[in-house]
């Protein structure tokens, strides 16, 4: 998963100042979780369902709130797939790339998404409205191939339905 | 809710929601399946279908409920209705629409709609075993349901009446082990925590499922939540010294998260989770960790580092984590279904799990069957059911009547298991043996469409992203193996690369530190070990079997086709008009057009992309209708020959492959002659297919283009002496092709009686105007292309009945499926699972057969389940002709002392891709070498034959690689297809002349296209050449 998480079309945002709102809920997130096991990990998972993803002055700040060297999450970040250093579109456009989607043609999807959206693997669309992930397999081998966006799983999708479904989202 | 204060006060609970679940049982309930599948299908909205219409309906006496999942992700959404008349029902693909149907008539009308039910005695159902799946018509939701069917009364049981030793000495006597991938011995786990020092240990639950194509676990995590929990307390109890416990589930599975979660809630609620559970003193809490998407922590020590909130690395071992796991504690870590399986091997005992299962590998296992297969889901079978069982009759299939090619089981971890060893028992010994492994249970099917190099591919992609990086032989072995692999699939790899890939992967499984890198090669090892010809065709022949990589085609019908004719391009000459340059694109390859579209298998077709939209598109029909088109219209093909050459070459045979290979020769200027035994030329063209199939007047018209360029046919010329022909440097090269044209017998008594033919003769003779007597009812023994046209000429030649008999099963019947079809028009009657043992004869005559029936047992090594007579079930037909069509082999007795070398089933032995025989300067292809196959693949022989003795007369080294016949290639107009042609729509049928009208004449059947029609039929062409080869 490393290397499909490199933008091709955004770069890091300049760091900002946090608002003090967001503030004072990473700290809340901070303490509620002291003590339990593997606390960073379920400290990050919740500050980015908060902000959305993880920019460099929101991982500053857990560093600060935790006692955590900023290098140590920055290793954790990066090494775990479902935390993002860049933000994602308003959607999140996930193709399942497992063994059964891959069997009955999930590539075709991404080539439809490239030729018709230019959008690929970590990219953006230039409206912003969707990112493009290509994930492990979802768990649902039975409807592949297998494509996913925000709960909503869409089963044994044709390139011809793509445009569809990406329309119905606004 | 008071906590539980004993066992008793359990059974008690247990015994009063029983009571309460009796009375639901009286009304009507609907239960909706819910699972992660059956959500994605639309199951909520048919759960609140189900709600407004029993609202609307005033329907008080029925209830609607939420349940687990049950597996039949394909069939989702589904429905179980328990009705207190009708008994229990489930129905699939449901939809909203479906819904007021099934209320007006099955909840008010008790009358079940059958179209929509779910077949019970379905192979799919029937051959299940469910265990750890057992709850999944209950609410996964609902603490109570579970202590219903006697939850938690393993874990009452334990703490009560048994030591912790009894426990572990009940787990390793049921024999269970782990279910997450290498199947140790959980008993013996068990055992080493236990006796690892500490006052802190911990249990863990493995829900990190991330294999791809695997989701078992999920189903588990979603489906049956209690069980984990209850199978940890006990787990914990046994060990001793732990009070806490992890469950790890992966991010992608939030459902599974959200349904544990709200079991933990609901155990701890109930006193059976927490401080001093059911009374006993005994302490244990448990608590979700959140995986955040790494596949490595899959593995037991990475996983540990992650749940201490590092990034997930995995730790050298020894230490084990027996001795030092999480935060350097003797912790056990065991899978998901490894949990689930712990209370009902206490509460029911050892002996009840072994019930099931092979000596070795006890119980069942939930698997999770995908890919090219009917009935993709989830199943539970008992240990050691045949793979060809799981694949064939639980999952019914490979769809669209395509050919099974493997199994991948086991993930990235495992391997393949192909065609030949559909007799496996899936049990973890067996599967290991095959380089494949258990793994958490996840069985991709595979058919004629996946290129195992590709599979491979994929395979360590995956590893190559998820390798954790910190030793090297992962980190770096995987994408050099990867590139190894890119290189072979874009045909740029050497047979020495290949070398190199297998002794790399050697390294990477014996230097890595862990499990990820040690198994990353295995689906690697495993194609290789299985699958060594598909490399091979990559490297050395540039060629993907399966046409899936792309760089090695143009398009796939083109890439699929044995000699490689450029389908898209004559199609596009149909489309604009230009009927003879499309026949010009054919003849450019093949000298035998009208012929070709007519009696071709068409492998092209199975390979077309149209499929993905309806149907593929009739690439013979147009093919015919181009050449048929140019033919009538006064085509003359004229090809420039640049310069003739002295050399001379003896050709034997006038086959297709010998017509082809003189054909490639003569276009490069060399001196051709053919002998040919038959006083015809056209080979099995001309002497084994029936007139009303291949007219012979079309046949010698190509024979006549052929003669005209220049090729010498001396007819009536059977060939004695290969030597002479060489002697003195008369002929500079021969090349071999005299097909196979001798019958095959069953070797049964009777086969000399007056009356017998085999079907090759009976054919050869007729097709030569030589008159054999048929009688009035004709029997006919076989189940290919012969058979069905020795029966179809039978009937024409004056026969009152014709009788098939075939001892396997209709679908099975290698011929042509169209002919089949017509056969069946013209009133041949097909007996299957049938053979005869006997011909029955009176006074030197036939007078019938004596068969026996037939049943289908194991898979033999071609994927088709062998016949077996079925003992005592003789019985007798009268017949007074028998034509046995089961086989047919070459005739080489014509060599005498060549010295040429000859093998297997009488077949002449050259090497596969230059065809050199043992004896320079001669080459033999086709039949004769490999034994009876196609037309186009005889003159894909004759092609590759050609280019041999080219560069054999040129003192070039001889090439795989066929060399075409020096034509410049016809420009073919590039234009992609039009959004309008891309609409769905049915292939143009072919006419044909009706049945009454066809069978007492050898008219031929089917009618060509007319222009208009091949032109709309055309218009289906995607043209794929266009987009592959940008």
């Amino acid at each position: 998963m490393k290397q499909l998480k490199k933008p091709t079309t955004t770069k890091l945002r300049t760091e900002k100042q946090l608002s003090s709102k967001t503030l004072r809920q990473i700290r809340k997130i901070v303490e509620a979780t002291d003590g339990r096991a593997g606390a960073p990990i379920r400290v990050l998972q919740q500050v980015q369902g908060l902000v959305g993803y993880l920019p460099p002055e929101v991982l500053k700040t857990v560093s600060k709130e935790m006692g955590i060297p900023l290098a140590e999450l920055y290793g954790i970040t990066s090494f775990y797939s479902f935390f993002s250093l860049v933000p994602k579109g308003k959607y999140v456009l996930q193709v399942c790339m497992g063994t059964s989607c891959y069997v009955k043609g999930a590539e075709r999807i991404m080539k439809t998404l490239k030729n018709d959206y230019n959008l690929e693997a970590g990219g953006i669309t230039s409206d912003r409205k969707f990112s493009l992930e290509q994930v492990r397999c979802l768990g649902c081998c039975g409807l592949s191939p297998v494509m996913a966006i925000k709960e909503n799983v869409y089963r044994k999708v044709k390139p011809s339905q793509i445009k569809d479904i990406m329309t119905s989202y606004k | 809710m008071k906590p539980l204060a004993s066992a008793k006060e359990l059974t008690q609970l247990r015994d009063k929601i029983q009571a309460k679940l009796a009375k639901q049982e009286k009304k009507i309930q609907v239960k909706v399946h819910l699972g992660t599948c059956g959500i994605s299908s639309g199951a909520n909205s048919v759960l609140q279908a189900f709600k407004q219409g029993i609202k609307t309906n005033k329907l008080s006496d029925a209830s609607v409920l939420k349940a687990a999942c049950i597996g039949l992700c394909d069939r989702e959404p589904v429905v179980t209705i328990e009705h207190p008349k009708t008994g229990k029902t489930t129905y699939y693909d449901v939809t909203k629409d479906k819904v007021s149907k099934i209320i007006q008539k099955h909840l008010i009308g008790n009358k079940v709609v059958d179209e929509w039910k779910l077949d019970t005695t379905d192979p799919l159902l029937k051959l299940q075993e469910i265990r750890v799946m057992h709850n999944q018509d209950l609410d996964p939701m609902n603490i109570d349901e579970y202590i219903a069917r006697d939850g938690y009364q393993g874990l009452a049981k334990a703490l009560t009446q048994m030591k912790p030793d009894d426990v572990i000495a009940e787990i390793g006597k049921a024999g269970l082990r782990g279910r997450g991938g290498a199947g140790f011995p959980t008993g013996t786990k068990w055992t080493f925590v236990r006796n690892a020092v500490g006052d802190e240990k911990y249990v863990v639950c493995n829900g990190d499922e991330g294999d791809p194509g695997a989701y078992m676990n999920r189903a588990v995590l979603e489906g049956n939540p209690h069980s984990i929990i209850e199978g940890m307390a006990i787990g914990a109890y046994a060990i001793g010294n732990v009070r806490q416990g992890y469950a790890y589930v992966r991010a992608e599975y939030p459902l599974a998260m959200e349904t544990l979660n709200h079991a933990i809630t609901k155990a701890r609620e109930y006193g059976l989770l927490g401080k001093n559970i059911l009374g006993t003193g005994f302490e244990f809490d448990l608590d979700i960790f959140p995986g955040a998407g790494a596949f490595v922590c899959g593995e037991e020590t990475a996983l540990l580092t992650s749940i201490e909130g590092k990034r997930g690395n995995p730790r050298q071992r020894p230490p084990f984590p027996a001795n030092k796991g999480l935060f350097d504690k003797p912790t056990t870590l065991n899978n998901v279904e490894t949990w689930s399986n712990v209370p009902q091997i206490i509460w029911k005992g050892a002996d009840w799990f072994g019930s099931v299962g092979t000596t070795s590998s006890k119980g069942t296992k939930t698997l999770c069957l995908v890919g090219k297969v009917n009935n993709t889901g989830l199943v539970e079978v008992p240990l050691g059911t045949p793979l060809g069982k799981i694949v064939f009759d639980i999952g019914g299939g490979i769809p669209k009547g395509k050919q099974f090619k493997a199994v991948q089981i086991g993930g990235p971890s495992g391997g393949v298991i192909p065609i030949a060893n559909l007799n496996t028992p899936v049990d973890y010994e067996a599967v290991t043996a095959l380089g494949a492994i258990m793994g958490s249970g996840g069985l991709v099917v595979m058919d004629e469409d996946s290129c195992m190099v590709d599979v491979a591919k994929f395979f360590l992609q995956f590893t190559r992203d998820e390798s954790c990086g910190k030793c090297t032989p992962c980190r770096a072995g995987i994408p050099k193996m990867l590139a190894f692999l890119t290189k072979i699939t874009e045909g740029k790899a050497t047979m020495e690369d290949l070398g190199t890939l297998s002794e790399l992967a050697d390294m990477v499984c014996q230097a890595s530190i862990c499990g990820l890198g040690q198994t990353a090669p295995n689906p690697v090892l495993t194609t290789l070990r299985h699958f060594k010809e598909e490399y091979e065709a990559h490297i050395i022949d540039k060629k993907c079997p399966a046409v899936v990589c792309s760089s090695l085609f143009k398009a796939p019908c083109s890439g699929t086709c044995p000699v490689g004719l450029d389908a898209p391009g004559y199609i596009a000459f149909i489309k604009q008009n230009k009927f003879d340059e499309a026949c010009r694109v054919i003849m450019q390859r093949l000298p035998l057009p009208l012929s070709v579209g007519r009696v071709c298998p068409h492998p092209c077709e199975k390979k077309c992309r149209r499929q993905q939209v309806e149907e593929p598109i009739s690439i013979r029909h147009l093919h015919r209708f181009a050449a048929d088109y140019a033919f009538e219209h006064g085509f003359e093909y004229k090809p420039e020959i640049k310069e003739r050459k002295n050399e001379r070459i003896a050709i034997i045979g006038a086959g297709p492959a010998g017509l082809s290979a003189a054909w490639d020769l003569t276009h490069a200027g060399y001196q051709i002659t053919i002998f040919e035994a038959l006083p015809v030329a056209g080979g099995m063209l001309a002497v084994g297919i029936p007139e009303y199939r291949l007219p012979k007047n079309l046949l010698k018209k190509e024979i006549d283009i052929i003669q005209k360029l220049g090729v010498e046919i001396k007819l009536n010329s059977r060939v004695d002496d290969i030597e002479a022909l060489l002697k003195d440097n008369k002929y500079q090269a021969v090349f071999i092709a005299t097909g196979a044209h001798k019958g095959d017998k069953m070797k049964i008594p009777g086969e000399d009686l007056a009356g017998v033919f085999d079907a090759i003769e009976f054919l050869r003779e007729l097709n030569l105007g030589k008159k054999i007597k048929v009688g009035q009812k004709v029997a006919v023994i076989g189940g290919g292309n012969s058979a069905i046209d020795a029966a179809r000429v039978a009937l024409r030649e004056g026969a009152k009945e014709v009788h098939i008999l075939y001892r396997r099963e209709k679908k099975d019947m290698p011929a042509l499926p169209d002919e089949i079809v017509a056969a069946d028009e013209e009133g041949i009657q097909i007996h299957c699972l049938t053979a005869p043992t006997k011909i029955l004869g009176n006074n030197g005559t036939v007078t019938g057969l004596e068969c026996i029936r037939m049943e289908l047992k194991e898979f033999d090594t071609s994927g088709r389940r062998t016949p077996n007579p079925i003992e005592g079930s003789e019985y007798r037909l009268s017949f007074d002709t028998v034509i046995e069509a089961t086989g047919q082999r070459p005739d080489t007795s014509f060599l005498g002392g060549d010295g040429i070398g000859t093998g297997k089933g009488g077949t002449i032995v050259a090497d596969p891709r230059t065809l050199a025989t043992n004896r320079q300067g001669v080459f033999a292809g086709g039949d004769v070498v490999s034994g009876p196959a196609t037309v186009i693949e005889a003159i894909a022989a004759g092609q590759r034959a050609a280019s041999s003795i080219k560069r054999f007369l040129r003192g070039e080294p001889l090439s795989p690689l066929v060399e075409r016949n020096g034509y410049k290639p016809i420009d073919v107009p590039p234009i992609p297809p039009t959004e309008e042609e891309l609409k769905e729509r049915p292939r143009v049928p072919m006419k044909e002349v009706s049945t009454p009208d066809r069978k007492d004449s050898f008219k031929e059947v089917a009618l060509s296209y007319s222009p208009t029609e091949a032109k709309k039929e055309g218009s289906r062409c995607l043209r794929c050449d266009l987009e592959v080869g940008e």
